[in-house]
């Protein structure tokens, strides 16, 4: 946990983050809005003294509420793990900016993000399914998307007989306990 | 004949009509840049497709090459024939399920595509691992990483058309595989690490096949090594092949022996230590043609690296418990959290977010042979289509941590 | 002759269905013979009626209907397959004999895989035919790229939707006789990825199986069992190959 860099980034991008720096373990978090996600990433690649060259994961994540692009960053300068949150994209229709002039290997993460999700990349060349077919309709990671047999949410939940049969003592309330309408 | 009949017309022939003609062209109109460049073609160019089922033994990939004459000009692969939904099954799964399902990802490397979700899950949960744990968890998994080199010898000479040295890295394979057959349980989907430590302590059984098999390692491996470092047709195929350099390595996005064979020491090992690793003393071998014979030797340095590691953690072993103690439900505070490994292939990372539940909310695993796979396209135009095996080979991808 | 000029002689050649060269050179005077013997009908498969469990949703899991993702269907309906134009197939049907016998026992010892490996069971199936556990000695070394040249297809790894199209086609492009073995259980009945959106439970439901060989991959040891429950099938020709039809075809008396 590096607190001097959560010091350094609140110095440098204070009034770009949407929320404050969070830190945990070794990982450093800063949450920001969409719309700046090119002017930060940038000046995480480019600055000598961030020095974030090395993009590690490009994810999406759909919270329910809104859709995230969550980016994990490696550099020499820190210790830890810098996880950049682009947070703030609606579910109907995500849109975030591509990130595919700085690292060309973000162009598969991003088209992995849109076929999981449907988050559309703008300035991504290839922005096409990769996993599913291409004419597939849905976005699978989606919250709305439920698996066939979307069942066993805990102990008690589902609808096999071994699912329902064994509900823990410790249980804590009905809340965890789906209702199946029979 | 004073007639001609189309072949369609004679009930003798046969057409594949009713099968359909599968093209490799995508029978609608280009959607991206990208696709519209390359399903156009040039004069006296052609597809071929490399469809999901060759001989190259990488698992289901097709690769669509647009060739002039023998050279290849571009290349575009296409993935998803493997694609499980892995991702999707975590999230319905408690937080034990979610871990095996990631055996299967990286199937000859599986304790590694085990390890990064269980550091993610350890570090949601604030679980300390004892330190015999994290011994075994090293000294397993880097028994795993050797046979993943040892196999990816076999299949780099199997694309290239030598039969011998898969026959012999199986052999390899067959061993430490049994090793771990006798600490695990199972020969592949090892299943072996737990939120928290490790399934089971070292057995008898495993310590004596262990011993007996350091004893023969190194000149096994040297033989190996033997059968084609010095083999002129392997490196003159190799040599100069697929070349990338540390800048566009980077920008690529590769990691793992790709990246350091292009010059770029990057271990996670290293860079981010995790587990065990700053207690234990290996070098990171480096090598900066960043062809395919590059990539080949370096692997075969990373063998040698692993056997220090072996050796290492069984002299340090400490003593003491196997697992921590935690509930049986596992719920962990909302959260966030990260863990990034070294595996054979490159940077296996999980981002993990609880939300209070058994269940993990997100499981999002990010493989390294789905990253190196982009490159392909970089490294092939000018290069003949025997050769696309040889580079695909060379980046090590395994197409069920590609698709997962 | 045909250094003659004579027109009358050359008129009718190649045209018209009274033409001699047009008939096919397999056409005989009498009337083709029966594919099978009556007698030969496949007892009907095991089935197991499903009153373990039920999934909430009805439209789950196809909501029973028969499932419709190849078109084998339409192709046995038209009887394409059942076309018995080659000559010892047709023959050997009618009259067992000590050939038949020993073109099983040919078969059945020169079985040729088709390199189908598709996941984690694809390194399995190499480690069985490599040096420690040697399928050679069964007469099962060359693992065939092209379908054409092979015998059986040892579907080894989870089958996804994706895949299901080039895997049914890869099938239909291996001449018969072939096998189809079920390896792991992923192939068996979807295994571990049951409940996933993008794969297939279970390869018979697009294809034929003569074997399942379970397990999270099944040991060498077991596929070797597999294959040789399936050399058995060969040799007692229970694996009657022209009334295959999708889904379970395993008789009573295995």
């Amino acid at each position: 946990m590096d607190r001097r860099f959560k010091v350094r980034l609140e110095a440098r991008f204070g009034e770009q983050l949407t929320g404050p720096i969070r830190q945990r373990h070794d990982e450093t978090e800063m949450r920001i809005g969409p719309g700046d996600v090119v002017a930060i990433l940038t000046a995480l690649h480019d600055e000598p003294e961030l020095g974030f060259e090395f993009l590690s994961d490009l994810a999406g994540v759909d919270t329910g509420k809104v859709m995230q692009v969550v980016y994990h960053l490696w550099s020499e300068t820190t210790t830890d793990w810098l996880r950049v949150v682009a947070d703030g994209l609606s579910r109907d229709d995500p849109r975030a900016p591509s990130v595919t002039f700085l690292w060309k290997g973000a162009e598969w993460m991003e088209r992995e993000a849109y076929d999981m999700f449907g988050i559309t990349f703008e300035g991504n060349r290839d922005l096409r399914r990769i996993y599913m077919p291409p004419d597939y309709q849905s976005f699978p990671l989606r919250k709305d998307f439920y698996l066939a047999d979307d069942a066993a949410r805990s102990p008690g939940g589902g609808v096999r007989p071994m699912e329902r049969s064994h509900v823990p003592s410790n249980a804590p309330s009905k809340a965890l306990v789906r209702q199946i309408p029979t | 004949m004073t007639t001609t009949s189309a072949p369609s017309d004679d009930p003798r022939i046969e057409l594949d009509r009713d099968l359909g003609v599968f093209e490799p062209v995508p029978p609608y109109p280009p959607r991206t840049e990208r696709e519209a460049e390359f399903y156009t073609l040039g004069d006296g160019q052609m597809f071929i497709n490399v469809g999901p089922q060759h001989p190259s033994t990488h698992g289901v990939l097709r690769v669509v090459l647009k060739i002039d004459g023998e050279k290849v000009v571009d290349l575009d692969p296409v993935l998803g024939y493997l694609h499980r939904g892995v991702e999707k099954l975590c999230e319905n799964a408690d937080y034990h399920q979610a871990i095996c399902y990631t055996d299967p990802l990286e199937y000859v490397s599986s304790l590694f595509t085990e390890w990064s979700p269980v550091i993610a899950f350890e570090k949601l949960m604030d679980v300390q691992v004892p330190r015999r744990a994290e011994y075994i968890r090293v000294l397993s998994s880097e028994l795993n990483r050797i046979a993943s080199h040892a196999l990816f010898l076999g299949w780099m000479a199997l694309d290239l058309g030598g039969l011998t040295p898969i026959l012999w890295s199986f052999i390899e394979r067959d061993e430490i595989v049994d090793m771990l057959a006798a600490l695990t349980g199972q020969r592949m989907l090892f299943n072996y690490f737990r939120i928290g430590g490790v399934n089971g302590d070292l057995n008898h059984e495993f310590m004596s096949r262990l011993g007996d098999w350091m004893s023969r390692a190194a000149e096994q491996i040297e033989a190996g090594n033997g059968l084609l470092n010095e083999n002129e047709i392997f490196v003159r195929r190799m040599r100069g092949l697929g070349t990338i350099d540390a800048k566009t390595a980077l920008r690529m996005v590769m990691t793992g022996p790709n990246l350091r064979a292009s010059g770029v020491p990057f271990d996670v090992r290293r860079a981010h230590p995790y587990s065990v690793f700053p207690e234990l003393e290996f070098d990171i071998p480096t090598r900066s043609e960043g062809d395919c014979l590059a990539r080949y030797l370096l692997r075969m340095d990373e063998i040698k690296q692993s056997l220090r590691i072996i050796d290492q953690c069984l002299h340090q072993m400490p003593d003491g418990p196997v697992m921590a103690k935690l509930p049986r439900l596992m719920r962990p505070r909302p959260g966030r959290a990260y863990a990034a490994i070294e595996g054979p292939r490159g940077q296996l990372s999980t981002y993990a977010i609880s939300d209070g539940t058994d269940q993990p909310f997100r499981m999002r695993i990010h493989d390294p042979s789905f990253i190196h796979l982009q490159s392909v396209g970089l490294m092939m135009p000018g290069h003949l289509i025997a050769d696309t095996m040889a580079v695909m080979a060379s980046l090590d991808p395994i197409m069920g941590g590609v698709d997962k | 002759m045909a250094l003659t000029d004579d027109a009358a002689a050359t008129a009718n050649v190649g045209t018209g269905p009274d033409d001699a060269t047009g008939m096919s050179s397999d056409v005989s005077a009498q009337p083709a013979l029966p594919a099978t013997r009556p007698g030969d009908a496949v007892v009907s498969p095991i089935v197991v009626p499903n009153t373990l469990w039920q999934a909430a949703d009805p439209e789950a899991y196809d909501g029973g209907r028969p499932t419709d993702i190849t078109h084998l269907r339409e192709f046995d309906a038209s009887g394409l397959g059942r076309r018995d134009d080659a000559r010892w197939g047709g023959a050997l049907d009618v009259i067992p004999t000590k050939a038949d016998y020993v073109l099983d026992l040919i078969r059945m010892n020169s079985l040729w895989p088709l390199l189908s490996g598709l996941a984690c069971c694809a390194i399995e199936m190499m480690s069985t035919a490599t040096s420690k556990n040697d399928m050679d000695r069964w007469g099962m070394f060359p693992f065939r790229a092209s379908p054409r040249q092979a015998d059986v297809l040892i579907v080894a790894g989870t089958l996804t939707t994706k895949m299901a199209g080039p895997l049914v086609r890869l099938w239909e492009q291996m001449p018969e006789p072939k096998w189809c073995v079920a390896m792991g259980d992923c192939t068996c009945s979807g295994g571990r990825y049951k409940r996933s959106y993008s794969t297939v439970e279970g390869i018979d439901r697009v294809m034929p199986v003569d074997v399942y060989v379970p397990g999270c991959p099944p040991r060498p040891e077991g596929l070797i069992y597999g294959m040789m429950k399936l050399q058995q099938l060969v040799k007692d020709r229970r694996g009657h190959w022209p009334e295959r039809a999708i889904g379970p075809t395993v008789p009573q008396e295995v």
